[in-house]
Formats: C-alpha cells, sequence, structure tokens
C-alpha cells in the first residue's frame, strides 16, 4: 500500500471520533495544494500528502478548539500541534495527529525561477515526481529540474522530518536532513553588519503592503482580530504606509514568537511579495536557544520567554 | 485637561545649574499647559500651598511638579494635590534633580534635558486617570525571621502591643550571636544574663509562637495578608515530648560532631541542646555527625530517653501561617578569614576568631571559662589581637568597617587581664573607631588602666616558633617593625551577611546590596521599612551593628509594623493591572508570567478570559509587558501613558 492510501485509511480509522480530518487536496493550479478538511469519505477524493503539501494544517487548531480535531501532519507541522499545546492554545486530547515521513516540499518561487522563460509556474500544466527530478508540463514542452533545487530552504535544515508526537504514523521513519540546526544562515546574514542590515530591511519593508499574510498564516498567532497592529488602545503601530511602520510591525510579529516559532515558515511562503521574514524569527530563535537552550515545539517546557524565574538555571547572573 | 506645572529650584540643587525660570517658561507651550511657573522649594510649605492656590485660581485638573526623584516627595505632592480637590493620579513628578543637575554641569543642556522630561511628564499626565484606591482587611500577626536579640525584641515589642507573633529561628535555639558573648562592651555585663530572660519572655509570652530549627520557604501575598511556608526541619526528637533533660547528650556516643554554637571550640556530641540556657531547651539530632543515620546503628538516645522522645523517622514539617507584617532579622556571619595567608589561613590552631574567644571566656563555653591555647590546653600569657580582619579590605571585596570589633576586642583585652592577671595584651589596630555612648572611654580604659599595648599597624605574617607564634608587623607610629611572640593570637574578624541573606531577600522580594545587606527603604528616612510594603528590617542584616543598635532597630521594626497593622483596612493600591476583556484571546501567557500568581482565567460566555485579583497584584506589569494584543495594562502606566512619553521625547 502507498503512503498515501496508508494515510487514507488512517484518516478512515479515526474520523468517526473526530469533527474532521485536516490534510491537503487540489489546489488553485498544479503546483499549489490547498488545506482539506475531511469529514467523510468522499472528501478524500484528491486527497494528497507529498511534495505540494506545503500548509501547515495546524494553523486551524486553535479556531477549532472543543472539538476534537484529526491533523495529517509534517515534522515542522506537528512541532506546532507541540508548541500550541505548551502553552494551552490548544488540548492535546483535542487533537489527532497523524503522522507521515515527510521528505521536503515545494517552493513555487524556486520553481520559478527554475522555469525561466520556459513558462509563469500558474501555467504548469502538471507536475510528476520522477526519482530525484520534478518533471513539469510547460506549454513549451516538458522542463525536468532536480528536486533538491524546488525545495524549500527550511527542509534542508530540517532536524524533525516525522511528526515526533504522533498518535498513528504511517510509513518508515525518514532521516533527518540535518542533525541540527546551525543557523549558519543567520550567522552568515547577521555578519553583514548593522548598516548592511539596516539599508536591506528599509528596502524590503518598502515593498510591504501590510496585508498581513505572515501574521494570518502564522499557526502560533493566535490573536487574530485582537492584533496589536490594528489596535488604537493601545496604539503601538500607526495605520501609516511608511517603512518604519511596517518594520515595527514585523519586530513585533518577531518578538511575540520569540521562543515560540518553530521554523515552519508559513510567514515567509505566504508573503505575496516574497520578503524574507522568517530571518527576524530565526534571529530571534537562535538566540534563544543559545541563551535558554531551548526549542520550540519539541518538549512540554513553557517558553523561557513567559516563564517567571527569579533566576534563569541557564544565566548565571550573579557571576556578571 | 488644565494642567499646571511647577519648576522646583530645589534652593541651589537644581537652581544652580537648570534655568528653572527658561524651563517654566518652555512649559507653557506644551499641550494642554494653562500655567506654568518656577518655585523656590516645591515640598516646603509655602511650596505646597503655591500649588494648591493656582490649582484653584486656575481651575487646574492635573498637575506636574518637576523636581527631585519620585521616591522622596511624590507621596507629599500626591496629597497636596488632594487637598487641593483633585485625584492623586492626576499628578505627574519630573525627577530633574538626580536626573538632571547632579549629573550634568552645563546649564544649557541640563535647561534643554529638564525641559523635555516636563514634556514627557506633561504629556503622560494628558492620559492619566482618576484612581480610586481599595480597602482590604490585614492579618494583625507579625513574623519575625531570626531569634538574634534584635528579632527577640521586635517580637516581645510587638506581642506587648498585642499582635500575635511568629518567631522562626535557623538554629535549634534563638539568641543568635549574643548569646554566643561572654560579656557585652561598654559596660561588661554579663551577655546571657541580660539576654537570657529576654529569651525566656519570648518562649512564655501568650502572644509569640516560636518555630526554632526552621526556615522561611516561602512567601506569597502582599501587605497586610501575606501567606508564609515554613519549613520546620526534622528534629529527630519530638519536642512535645522531650523535656530537656540532656540524658541523650550525656550517652550519645558520638562525641565528635561539630559544635556550632561553641564555635568550633571543643567537639560535641551528635544529639545536643546547644547551651545550658537554650529556648527552646530540647535536644536535636545532628544528621551528619549521628551514628544511626551513617552507620545504620547505634539508637543509644532512643533507649536513654525517658519520654522517648527520640524520632528517628522524623520528616520535615511544612507550616502556613498568615500574617500581615514581616521583620527580617537575620542577622550576619563572620567572614571566612582562613582566606588569609599572613594569619596562617587556619593552619594554626592557636590562632582564632574573635566569637571562639568569646566561647572561651564564657563560663558556660567548653572551657568552663578558662581561657586555653587549644594546641596544648595551657594558659597564655601573651595574647595578640589583630583588629580589621576581612574589614576594610576591598582586595577581598569587604571594604567596609565592620563597627563593632575595635570595641570587642578591646573588652576581650580587659576579659583577659581578668581572667589571667600577669597576662599581657596586645591590638594590631588601623584605626580605633569608638563612637558611641561610654565607648571611647572604654578603650582608653584598656590602654590606660588593663594595659594594653596598642600598636598601630598590620600584621604581615604568623609564624610558629617553638610553641609560640611569632607575629611580625608594622608599628606606624614608630616607624619599625615589630615582633610580638605570642601564646595565642585572636582575630577580630569583620562581619557578613547571614548566609543566604540574597536568597531570602529574593523570597521576601526586597533589594539587597552588593554584600548581601537588605536595603532600607531611605538610607537617612526610612532606616527599617524596605521598599517593598510590610517587610521591615532589625539587626544587622540591614548593615552590621552592635547591641544596642540593633535593639534600637528592633524596636523600631516593631513599631512601624504596630503601626501598619494597627489599622483595621488597608488601602489597596490601585496601579494595579486590568484587563480589557473583549481584546482577550486567554491565551494565558499573562497567568504564565505573573510572579504573584494575581491572574486567574475565567470563563467569559464560553471564552476563555484573564481576570486579575486586585489584591494579590503587585503592579510590576510583566503581564502588561507580556500580553501580545495588549489587552491587559497597568493602571497609570498604560501603554499609551508610556508612548505618549516616548512619543513627546522623539518628537523629530
Amino acid at each position: 500500500m502507498s503512503i498515501q492510501d496508508e494515510l487514507k485509511s488512517a484518516i478512515m480509522a479515526a474520523l468517526p471520533d473526530l469533527s474532521c480530518v485536516i490534510g491537503w487536496g487540489p489546489g488553485p493550479e498544479p503546483l499549489r495544494a490547498a488545506p482539506l478538511f475531511i469529514r467523510g469519505e468522499a472528501d478524500l477524493e484528491g486527497f494528497t500528502a507529498g511534495f505540494l503539501s506545503v500548509n501547515n494544517p495546524a494553523l486551524y487548531l486553535p479556531s477549532l478548539k472543543g472539538s476534537k480535531v484529526g491533523i495529517v501532519a509534517k515534522g515542522c507541522d506537528a512541532r506546532s500541534v507541540g508548541q500550541l499545546v505548551t502553552e494551552t492554545l490548544i488540548k492535546r486530547e483535542e487533537v489527532h495527529v497523524i503522522g507521515y515521513p515527510c521528505g521536503g516540499v515545494i517552493d513555487v518561487d524556486k520553481v520559478a525561477a527554475g522555469l525561466a522563460d520556459a513558462c509563469e509556474p500558474g501555467e504548469v500544466g502538471a507536475l510528476r515526481e520522477d526519482g530525484d527530478d520534478v518533471v513539469l508540463d510547460t506549454p513549451k514542452g516538458e522542463v525536468r529540474l532536480a528536486k533538491k533545487d524546488v525545495t524549500a530552504d527550511k527542509c534542508g535544515r530540517c532536524t524533525f522530518p516525522n511528526a515526533e508526537n504522533a498518535d498513528v504514523f504511517v510509513g518508515i521513519r525518514r532521516a533527518p536532513a540535518a542533525a541540527e540546526d546551525t543557523y549558519a544562515d543567520i550567522a552568515e546574514f547577521e555578519a553583514r553588519g548593522t548598516e548592511e542590515l539596516k539599508a536591506f530591511w528599509e528596502k524590503e519593508m518598502s515593498r510591504c503592503i501590510r496585508c498581513y499574510a505572515c501574521r494570518n498564516a502564522c499557526p502560533l498567532c493566535v490573536c487574530r482580530d485582537h492584533c496589536i497592529a490594528a489596535s488604537r488602545e493601545p496604539h503601538w503601530v500607526s495605520q501609516a504606509d511608511d517603512v518604519p511602520d511596517k518594520l515595527f510591525f514585523q519586530v513585533i510579529h518577531a518578538v511575540h514568537l520569540s521562543g515560540r516559532c518553530t521554523g515552519c515558515g508559513e510567514c515567509e511562503r505566504a508573503c505575496p511579495l516574497g520578503i524574507p521574514v522568517l530571518k527576524l524569527k530565526r534571529a530571534l530563535s537562535r538566540r534563544v536557544e543559545n541563551l535558554f537552550g531551548y526549542k520550540a515545539g519539541i518538549g512540554t517546557e513553557t517558553p523561557p520567554l513567559l516563564t517567571f524565574a527569579i533566576e534563569e538555571s541557564t544565566i548565571k547572573e550573579r557571576d556578571w | 485637561m488644565r494642567i499646571g506645572v511647577f519648576i522646583c529650584h530645589c534652593g541651589s540643587n537644581i537652581a544652580g545649574t537648570v534655568d528653572c525660570a527658561g524651563v517654566a517658561q518652555r512649559a507653557a507651550a506644551y499641550p494642554d499647559v494653562v500655567y506654568s511657573t518656577d518655585i523656590m522649594y516645591a515640598c516646603a510649605e509655602p511650596g505646597q500651598d503655591a500649588v494648591i492656590a493656582a490649582v484653584k485660581e486656575h481651575g487646574l485638573t492635573g498637575v506636574v511638579v518637576a523636581s527631585c526623584t519620585p521616591r522622596m516627595h511624590e507621596p507629599t505632592f500626591r496629597k497636596a494635590v488632594e487637598r487641593a480637590g483633585i485625584n492623586r493620579y492626576m499628578f505627574e513628578m519630573a525627577n530633574i534633580r538626580e536626573h538632571v543637575s547632579w549629573i550634568g554641569k552645563d546649564v544649557e543642556a541640563n535647561t534643554n534635558k529638564a525641559a523635555e522630561l516636563v514634556r514627557m511628564a506633561a504629556a503622560k499626565l494628558r492620559l492619566n486617570r482618576e484612581l480610586k484606591p481599595k480597602s482590604f482587611p490585614v492579618t494583625k500577626r507579625v513574623l519575625v525571621i531570626g531569634g538574634g536579640v534584635a528579632g527577640i525584641q521586635a517580637a516581645l515589642d510587638a506581642a506587648d502591643a498585642g499582635l500575635e507573633v511568629v518567631m522562626v529561628e535557623k538554629q535549634p535555639t534563638i539568641g543568635g550571636k549574643m548569646a554566643k558573648l561572654d560579656k557585652t562592651f561598654p559596660t561588661v555585663d554579663c551577655s546571657s544574663c541580660i539576654l537570657g530572660p529576654r529569651m525566656v519572655d519570648v518562649a512564655q509570652h501568650p502572644n509569640i509562637t516560636l518555630y526554632a530549627y526552621s526556615e522561611l520557604e516561602e512567601v506569597s501575598g502582599y501587605v497586610g495578608n501575606f501567606d508564609v511556608k515554613i519549613r520546620k526541619k526534622a528534629t529527630y526528637v519530638n519536642w512535645d515530648k522531650c523535656t530537656g533533660c540532656g540524658l541523650c547528650t550525656e550517652k550519645c556516643p558520638s562525641k565528635k560532631s561539630y559544635d556550632r554554637f561553641n564555635e568550633g571550640v571543643g567537639p560535641t556530641t551528635a544529639i545536643l541542646i546547644p547551651f545550658p540556657q537554650a529556648i527552646p531547651k530540647k535536644a536535636s539530632i545532628e544528621r551528619d555527625y549521628c551514628r544511626l543515620f551513617n552507620q545504620g546503628k547505634c539508637g543509644v538516645c532512643a533507649k536513654v530517653c525517658p519520654t522517648g522522645a527520640i524520632d528517628y523517622a522524623m520528616q520535615d514539617e511544612i507550616v502556613e501561617v498568615k500574617v500581615g507584617g514581616i521583620v527580617a532579622a537575620t542577622g550576619y556571619d563572620l567572614v571566612d578569614w582562613t582566606v588569609y595567608g599572613e594569619y596562617g589561613a587556619g593552619r594554626y590552631p592557636d590562632v582564632v576568631t574573635s566569637l571562639q574567644y568569646e566561647r572561651m571566656l564564657s563560663a558556660s563555653g567548653p572551657t568552663g571559662g578558662h581561657i586555653k591555647r587549644p594546641s596544648d590546653g595551657k594558659e597564655p600569657k601573651d595574647v595578640v589581637f589583630i583588629q580589621c580582619v576581612a574589614s576594610r579590605d576591598p582586595s577581598i571585596g569587604r571594604p567596609y568597617c565592620s563597627g563593632f570589633c575595635c570595641m570587642y576586642t578591646a573588652k576581650q583585652a580587659i576579659l583577659t587581664k581578668d581572667h589571667i592577671p600577669d597576662s599581657q595584651s596586645y591590638v594590631f589596630y588601623m584605626d580605633i573607631r569608638s563612637p558611641g555612648k561610654g565607648y571611647d572611654e572604654f578603650t582608653r580604659r584598656v590602654q590606660e588602666e588593663y594595659g594594653a599595648r596598642y600598636v598601630r599597624g598590620r600584621v604581615s605574617m604568623i609564624y610558629p616558633k617553638g610553641g609560640k607564634l611569632v607575629v611580625r608587623g608594622a608599628d606606624t607610629l614608630m616607624g619599625g617593625q615589630v615582633e610580638v611572640e605570642a601564646d595565642l593570637v585572636v582575630l577580630a574578624v569583620g562581619g557578613e551577611a547571614a548566609a543566604g541573606s540574597p536568597a531570602l531577600a529574593e523570597k521576601l522580594r526586597i533589594s539587597y546590596d552588593g554584600y548581601g545587606f537588605f536595603m532600607e527603604g531611605h538610607p537617612k528616612l526610612k532606616p527599617v521599612e524596605t521598599n517593598t510594603a510590610g517587610v521591615f528590617l532589625a539587626g544587622a542584616c540591614q548593615g552590621l551593628k552592635d547591641i544596642p543598635s540593633s535593639v534600637a532597630q528592633g524596636s523600631a521594626a516593631a513599631a512601624k509594623a504596630i503601626g501598619l497593622l494597627s489599622r483595621n483596612m488597608l488601602d489597596s493600591d490601585p496601579q494595579i493591572a486590568f484587563v480589557s476583556v473583549n481584546r482577550c484571546v486567554g491565551c494565558r501567557k499573562c497567568i504564565e508570567v505573573c510572579p504573584f500568581k494575581a491572574i486567574r482565567e475565567i470563563d467569559m460566555r464560553g471564552q476563555p478570559k484573564a481576570e486579575v485579583i486586585e489584591t494579590v497584584c503587585q503592579g510590576c506589569g510583566l503581564c502588561n509587558a507580556t500580553c501580545p494584543q495588549g489587552a491587559i495594562q497597568l493602571s497609570h502606566f498604560t501603554d499609551n501613558q508610556i508612548l505618549a512619553e516616548v512619543e513627546a521625547l522623539c518628537r523629530f
């Protein structure tokens, strides 16, 4: 039985106890799958779990609190579930996690780059996986791209390809792409120096259209309609379309996620302008890991910045 | 809003380096400011009257005073504006003294900065709201931590005033350091004769509950209603049954235990009553030395105990009490002097500390009041006292003067002569510090009547020579080197904050200085209060002091506690957190970070929301800083008020 079929049977087996199972189904175009809410066997039509399963289904869990929900989870999705549970934003007993070994997901921006002049990603007729390659049907004929060249960056540094907290795991556990996340990309980025980084972010943020897709795609941004970005009382951020205010919002977003972000990358993936906002969050995650030895979404410990301790066990303040 | 601004000269304290009239002039142009003036002393009666008159004359609804730190006079001005008919929270203070005039000399820069600070204060004031305190009942019971002379005095005074007192003492007996002393300066009266009756009073006072061999485990709650957990450490003796007969201590075969009370002068038994006048006079087992605990067999004490009080299975017990006020009187410890190689670093048995010497002098001590050399038990003839050991020494991080060593050294030199008339004492000193009633006369007397030789200089080394110790030092007055062949050397070791003081301070939520001494509210005007309401200080835990000063501070702390608890109701501080329920998403982050457990989750029409328990909230603002959507705010310090200040400062 293929992984797809095994997943389908796992979903059908669990469904009687659940209000729905969230997975992936056909999207608006062949390169993109969309979240699929499965309530019966008929909904399994078009169910997919694999290279196109980009979206993080954990996003929907807080809003479904109160009923038991199943999700089909990649390793990174499962970390989001873990973090939501740790923060008591959802209840563990209200989630049924169906895991499978994830081999990485597509980055459509990279496909666009690979297609070059052949066509726009939206014009691709079909995608077929062929060994280490993907084969795309385009109006100008078949284009063959190496899978590793069109896989999301986060998958290259993935340390948890298998949903560690799965209630049911389908298939054979996959070895992680990396032994640990070294944050080499962030170290390199930060080495550019303050002035250059300031110029970088000013340029990037000048493109921001304040659509808040980054925020809305984040599984841990649970404030939703109560977001501080839209508040007058307190009035931290104005509605002005200027770079300082837009960057300020991104910084607030990153700070609110410090010690909470699992690095699923949905913010950056959702950005219609391709602004690399995940960098801000990873920069903070790196510091939280160094200071507190804390990785979000792995254990059951409360994030260090959401606790009160007279003395942090990892920070020897008295020795300063 | 109609804001009045008052720029205080503080005599020349502020006006010396700030153009106060210029600041007042600039402030007149700030939004909503309708009246602005400079004033000689805003805190003085004419100053306060001028503020009140201006409020009435100009119909002010808010007041900014730019003067000193709010720690100093915010309460003064809040009362003044209240007298003028405005809510006390419609007042803001700009600190242009500590933050401006005292730290810079450039008049132009200072004036600019003062004007900016006033602009910030006025901008915040525009968003201030009237706040009203709520009142809550108080628990009329005081916790005294530490049963030394300061704690005893505080406990007795509070208990005599009708308050219930709970005393917690770490050691198996109260009495503290004073109980170890033989005599006290400058009267040379017997320490245990004057302290003993007080200790008995503590035991017998109907209002005092004593928990000896106990430590403070946890403190929660707030002024008027602290919830305290006390850990009663296992003594392995049921004190309800123990009569203090001492039979167990006679029969205990483990006779080489460290004698804590006698500072290690001679060994003691594993089960012991620290000294004959101990309160409570009950036995306890030092587990580390007990044969039964370490070798698995013995049980002699259990066999001989006539009342069957021995209980080897005893466990620590946690007692919970509710108190309205807390007096910390945890005293001091001697600094570890063995860091000094020049004094032998602890290698020579005949180099002893002043407290060890005190135990040798005491008739109830291990030598029965006979001065004996620890090495051979012989009576010494030449005794050298070295002052300022671990005091006034920045090299070991103890730059302060311990204050009491000059006096007790003089006393010990006198007692040495009393005990051994043909003895000769030598005292190496840096300076003689003897301010106090009858103190300087005392230090003259030891030299003039008792013939102690005072040598002004430091000791560079001590080395053994034929059963004696050669003390080599400088005599800076004679300008040469001196060597004294001593039979016994007594080090006047300085004091430091008692072990564990910082940890206790953190439990009590009070500040402590770099040496571990607890910080008073104000060095002059609040010497027994702390910055945590309802927590007071007595004795050496606040800074080293002698017995009279400790007793005085014990009484002072008791007076503060009595004053606090003389009221049936206390006003709560309205500067606490509040939740905007329509913004709250019930994410519980505020609940997690609250150090006071002052926030709970409630169910509002099926939605989880945060709720502040108003009497428990201390207004620290951690929840406010953590709440991602700003739903929980701190009254009087809302995000928008802070942002208004930031914007007033960063206008460009």
